[in-house]
């Protein structure tokens, strides 16, 4: 398939040639503009035909590709996109998307003609169309073309390609203007391209809902069971067209995308989706235990193998996968194969940043340990980056230890990084004072000029807020100050610390004033300007606490008041006159002991993250350990609920452990002084349990909005009330993830199935002409089976059939539905879909039914599911006295409900008792007869069963007066709450209009 | 997503530049140097095909005295974009016939082409070699 002549230009074939045969630069130069001045002449005689116009543009193209700057051909660009040949229209559209920003000028001149070829039938001009879109794609052509790419990406006469290229373009724009897509309202239909067949346009949309969903979580969510399901038919039914399998695996990309968008969503809570998971995970991890032999082969089944491990460790890292994965891991990081090394070490580093025990990994310490020689830097990266996120106390020394000893040999690129992670773990895991003040003035001393300025703030800072520590710390930099050589930055932390407290160690020998001023003040003629300055502080707090060396201080303080330095010399004047003052209280208020930091999160940390570069689709995880992993976590969720872009950017927790919790709070500043924390105690651990209380306010900003805004977030879609006897694990962090943020839409003109429903066991849910919706339903106790029977009255196909229940209380009310069985509904055929549903707890909202189908245009329907609390009801016969002993037991308010409401009377205009007492059973209640003496009146009785919420009893009354047409209804059970909602659902059904559900 | 794909010969010559971001011109050129001088002096059996490059990682491949260079996320299958590299050099390879260096140079507007069928607003659009290239074909028939 070598390029025919016919296409070929013969001119441009020439003069590539005489360029590639110009030995030196000048004469390339020479040749090009003698070339440019030729077509410059050609372009303005004009009457150029296409031809010509196509050899000179791509002369012109071909110079700039060779990076000399080009100022013609524009125009001559812009009409050759309107030719009718497909190599001149090429050739046009190439030179545009390569001498055009966009924001150029020239852009509003082909954004007509793009749309032309936009909207024309021909396939092939789309294409090129949607190139240039996907090339340029700047704020205008976004505004003026977003509709028509869309367009073409959902219309079923498009063909393939364009369909992908319009998928692909529309998340150009998106990503460059998201303002311009509505990409919420597209949702629904664009999920659905999911299930296209063709597996190149799966792969496109799939693309594009990664990142939509990232923004649009909810709206998105349909998107994970489409995942689901596409990578069972590729891993487990091999259902896949042979020409997308590459080197024997079926189309890696497709799978490691799926694996990948599932992981921006939290686990799900059906378990169905859940199986069908681990069953596509097991089958990933067992085909992988064997190498192939082709490189091809291999790489494509790792990148699956490694991106479903990650999945498998976002969904649980307690679970079998993950233990199978963790020896499959252990084995790659020993791999002779650097890539798989690499990818080993990053993937375990996944693992320690999530997972509960370390044990796993640091099996292979020191093979990890090890690979910091390893022979590329690459790997080196990621045995530091492993070493960082599976330290914790049991097993810091020695990895700080290693890492102090590599840092001497560590590439000039990682140090920096280095050495704030060393400066983080040494903080955050010393168990003893002496190892955290001798490790961190080792790490000042030996990395020298790679220990940034926050380094060596946090030092002091902890000095500062620690009194435990100050005396050794003070002890210790002076000795490092003594030592031979010592970098700038001790100086500074020396400087620093024995102003303030080298008091402390005054008497010891060595350490006298005189000492300690010769120790610091010998250093200060290398010292930089800031330094200097520091030090003028250090011997000013000194004339205050050291009477006996006033007059070397005076000496050096005089000798500064003549320097050329301006912030210099003032220090030297301030400080003397403040010396010379008299009385010594001024001086003694100006150099009191410094109060305590007041950080609230670590400099190191918000240093180190800053380091983490900017991606287009977000991190599933950091760097670093459990902690720094579960406040991303929470940002995340917190952020998805309210339907916020996060793109990689976190609130940075602090990540304080056994040691040093002091500067976060004063009050943990006094436990810490009294020395009560030396070791992980008990009393620590309420510091880091009260710093973590802290936390969960910074990290769940939606908790701590303005009244308006929360109010509105909890009407948003959920009870407010924490029912009683539900467990203590509902915690407030999970009201704002299980808030769905659209309102529901319900399809209208299906209230009255609704209503039926909630009283009686089967009937149609929903009708229209091309739809039918039959429910069957059983309830056991507080189980419940829904089948839903779908029927397609018309003869066409419906595709992408796509049916979702989504329970609006999930931890209370739990919807599982089995996957269905195919995507497509044939014409004039039925189709069954059985949902299992578990009441936990009280609950009010019906379920959601969501079904959505191409039939020639996209068909959404958005419906309740008459699963009511007294569905959970079972009726219970009890005998009249018994009932009236319960009655009064339960007594009145707040467990007795009460209303007085306006109902109809049958057709012969006495009151219908029939219709009531079947609704009364229809809220599974027993009637019970003989109880009450007015044969009109009713009395039931049924126990409402919850698997987590334990029993309730149920008792009601109801008393109908004929004359008023007015009824009085009682419901009394041992929980207000259900009292409440057993009163409303029944006065829905017995009631006139208005009381409808 | 991917930022950029270069290819680039052992003497820093790029044959082929896309950038999927808007970088100005200065810029472009400081990009192609520092790549070139990040890749070329890394040790093919010794190690990997990742390397860190500012914010982002460079997953490269070399075929004779050809690199390819395609610039990512850091948080992307390194894996995946290796394999698109293969497959984008398969495709060259089956249309052009054996493709060498001078290929790409002679038919630069074909490059560009074949590129915008695998890969658009850097993401991989196609990874069927028979679809790609029978597209291609087709495409070549046209006038």
């Amino acid at each position: 398939m070598n390029s025919n002549s016919a296409s070929s230009m013969r001119g441009l074939t020439q003069y590539i040639a005489d360029l590639r045969a110009c030995r030196v630069r000048e004469l390339e130069e020479k040749r090009i503009n003698k070339e440019m001045a030729h077509i410059r002449q050609k372009f303005k005689e004009g009457q150029l035909d296409g031809y010509q116009k196509k050899k000179y543009l791509s002369k012109i193209v071909f110079t700039y590709i060779l990076g000399y700057q080009v100022d013609i051909g524009h125009m001559e660009a812009v009409n050759l996109i309107a030719s009718t040949k497909y190599s001149e229209k090429q050739i046009g559209y190439l030179a545009i998307t390569l001498l055009m920003h966009e924001n150029s000028e020239i852009v509003r001149l082909v954004v007509n003609s793009i749309k032309k070829d936009l909207d024309e039938m021909n396939e092939v001009n789309n294409c090129l169309a949607l190139h240039a879109i996907a090339n340029i794609g700047g704020k205008e052509m976004a505004e003026a073309l977003a509709g028509d790419v869309h367009r073409l990406l959902i219309s079923p006469t498009s063909k393939t390609f364009v369909k992908k290229k319009a998928a692909l373009t529309l998340l150009r724009l998106y990503r460059k203007h998201p303002e311009v897509i509505p990409a919420e309202e597209w949702a629904t239909r664009i999920i659905a391209i999911m299930d296209d067949e063709n597996l190149g346009v799966a792969l496109a949309v799939t693309s594009l809902i990664m990142t939509l969903a990232q923004d649009h979580a909810d709206a998105y969510k349909g998107s994970y069971q489409k995942a689901v399901n596409r990578l069972n038919k590729i891993v487990i039914e091999d259902d896949y067209a042979t020409e997308y399998v590459y080197y024997k695996v079926p189309i890696p990309w497709l799978q490691i995308k799926l694996l990948r968008l599932l992981q921006y969503y939290p686990p799900s809570e059906d378990s169905n989706i859940r199986t069908a998971i681990h069953n596509v995970l097991e089958t990933i991890i067992n085909n992988s235990q064997d190498a192939p032999k082709n490189v091809q082969h291999n790489n494509a089944q790792n990148a699956i193998l490694f991106e479903a491990i990650n999945l498998a460790i976002q969904l649980d890292t307690e679970s079998t996968v993950v233990a199978k994965a963790a020896v499959l891991l252990g084995r790659f990081i020993l791999s002779r194969e650097t890539n798989v090394r690499y990818l080993g070490l990053d993937t375990m580093a996944h693992l320690a940043a999530c997972a509960d025990s370390l044990e796993p990994i640091k099996m292979h310490q020191d093979t990890i340990i090890l690979s910091l020689r390893d022979k590329d830097i690459s790997v080196r990266r990621r045995g530091l980056d492993l070493l960082y996120s599976m330290c914790d106390v049991t097993n810091a020394k020695v990895i700080v230890a290693e890492l102090l000893k590599y840092l001497q040999v560590a590439d000039y690129a990682l140090r920096e990084e280095m050495v704030l992670k060393i400066a983080i773990l040494t903080e955050k895991f010393a168990t003893e004072y002496p190892w955290y003040v001798d490790t961190i003035l080792r790490l000042i001393s030996s990395a020298g000029d790679h220990v940034g300025e926050e380094v060596w703030y946090r030092v002091v800072q902890i000095v500062t807020n620690n009194e435990d520590v100050q005396e050794y710390a003070a002890t210790k930099v002076l000795e490092h100050l003594k030592s031979p050589s010592c970098h700038e930055n001790m100086i500074k932390v020396g400087g620093y610390i024995l102003g303030e407290f080298g008091h402390l160690i005054a008497n010891e020998p060595g350490a006298s004033p005189i000492e300690q001023f010769h120790a610091l003040h010998s250093r200060s003629h290398l010292c930089s300007q800031p330094t200097r300055a520091l030090l003028l502080s250090t011997y000013v707090k000194w004339l205050n606490l050291f009477p006996e060396i006033r007059e070397q201080i005076l000496y050096v303080l005089n000798r500064y008041r003549h320097v050329l330095d301006a912030e210099l010399q003032q220090r030297a004047c301030e400080y003397v006159a403040l010396a010379e003052m008299p009385g010594d209280s001024l001086l003694q208020a100006v150099c009191d002991e410094m109060p305590p930091f007041a950080e609230r999160s670590s400099l190191l940390l918000s240093r180190l993250h800053r380091k983490h570069g900017d991606t287009e689709d977000k991190r599933t995880w950091i760097i670093g350990g459990k902690e720094a992993n579960k406040d991303r976590e929470e940002a995340r969720q917190a952020s998805l609920s309210k339907g916020i872009a996060n793109g990689g950017a976190m609130p940075i927790g602090d990540t304080m452990a056994t040691l040093i919790t002091s500067d976060r709070q004063p009050a943990n500043f006094t436990v810490n002084a009294n020395g009560a924390s030396m070791l992980p105690t008990s009393s620590s651990q309420s510091d880091i349990l009260s710093g973590l209380e802290g936390l969960d306010m910074n990290s769940a900003p939606s908790l701590t909005t303005p009244p308006g805004e929360s109010s509105e977030i909890l009407s948003a879609g959920r009870q407010p009330l924490i029912p009683r006897g539900s467990s203590p694990e509902v915690s407030p962090s999970i009201v704002a993830t299980a808030t769905p943020a659209a309102p529901l839409r319900l399809t209208p003109g299906a209230g009255k199935f609704f209503q039926r429903l909630c009283f009686v066991q089967e009937g149609i849910l929903f009708e229209d002409g091309q739809l039918q919706i039959g429910l069957k339903t059983e309830y056991h106790g507080h189980m419940g089976r829904l089948a839903l029977y779908f029927g397609n009255k018309i003869s066409a196909n419906f595709s992408s059939f796509t049916v979702s229940v989504k329970s609006l209380e999930p931890e209370a009310l739990v919807v599982t539905t089995p996957r269905m069985a195919t995507n497509t509904l044939g014409g004039m055929t039925q189709v069954q879909q059985v949902v299992h549903v578990e009441c936990k707890d009280f609950f009010t909202k019906p379920p959601l039914l969501e079904v959505s189908y191409l039939a020639g245009s996209m068909q959404e329907l958005a419906l309740r599911l008459p699963v009511l609390l007294t569905k959970f009801v079972e009726p219970v016969q009890l005998g009249h006295s018994d009932f009236f002993e319960r009655w009064k037991q339960i007594g009145g308010p707040p467990r007795e409900t009460q209303k007085i409401f306006p109902f109809r009377l049958g057709q012969t205009g006495d009151i219908d008792v029939h219709r009531q007492r079947r609704l009364i059973g229809g809220a599974r209640m027993q009637i019970l007869e003989g109880v009450d003496p007015n044969p009109v009146n009713a009395v039931g009785a049924g126990v409402l069963h919850m698997s987590r919420g334990g029993k309730v009893g149920c008792l009601l009354r109801m008393e109908p007066n004929k004359e008023a047409k007015l009824s009085r209804l009682t419901v009394r059970t041992t929980n207000d709450l259900v009292s409440t909602e057993v009163l409303r659902i029944l006065v829905s059904g017995l009631g006139s209009e208005q009381e409808k559900l | 997503m991917i930022r950029f794909i270069l290819v680039q010969n052992r003497q820093g010559k790029s044959r082929l530049s896309k950038f999927y971001v808007p970088y100005d011109d200065d810029e472009k050129v400081r990009l192609k140097g520092e790549v070139h001088r990040l890749i070329a002096p890394r040790d093919q059996k010794y190690q990997s095909n990742f390397v860190e490059y500012r914010n982002y990682k460079v997953v490269y491949r070399r075929y004779a005295g050809l690199f390819f260079c395609v610039c990512v996320d850091a948080n992307d299958n390194e894996l995946a974009y290796l394999e698109a590299i293969h497959l984008f050099v398969e495709v060259l390879d089956a249309f052009f016939g054996n493709v060498c260096e001078l290929d790409l140079v002679f038919n630069f507007y074909k490059v560009y082409a074949i590129l915008d069928e695998v890969f658009l607003a850097g993401e991989i659009e196609e990874t069927s070699k028979s679809a790609v290239l029978s597209r291609l074909d087709y495409l070549e028939k046209l006038d």
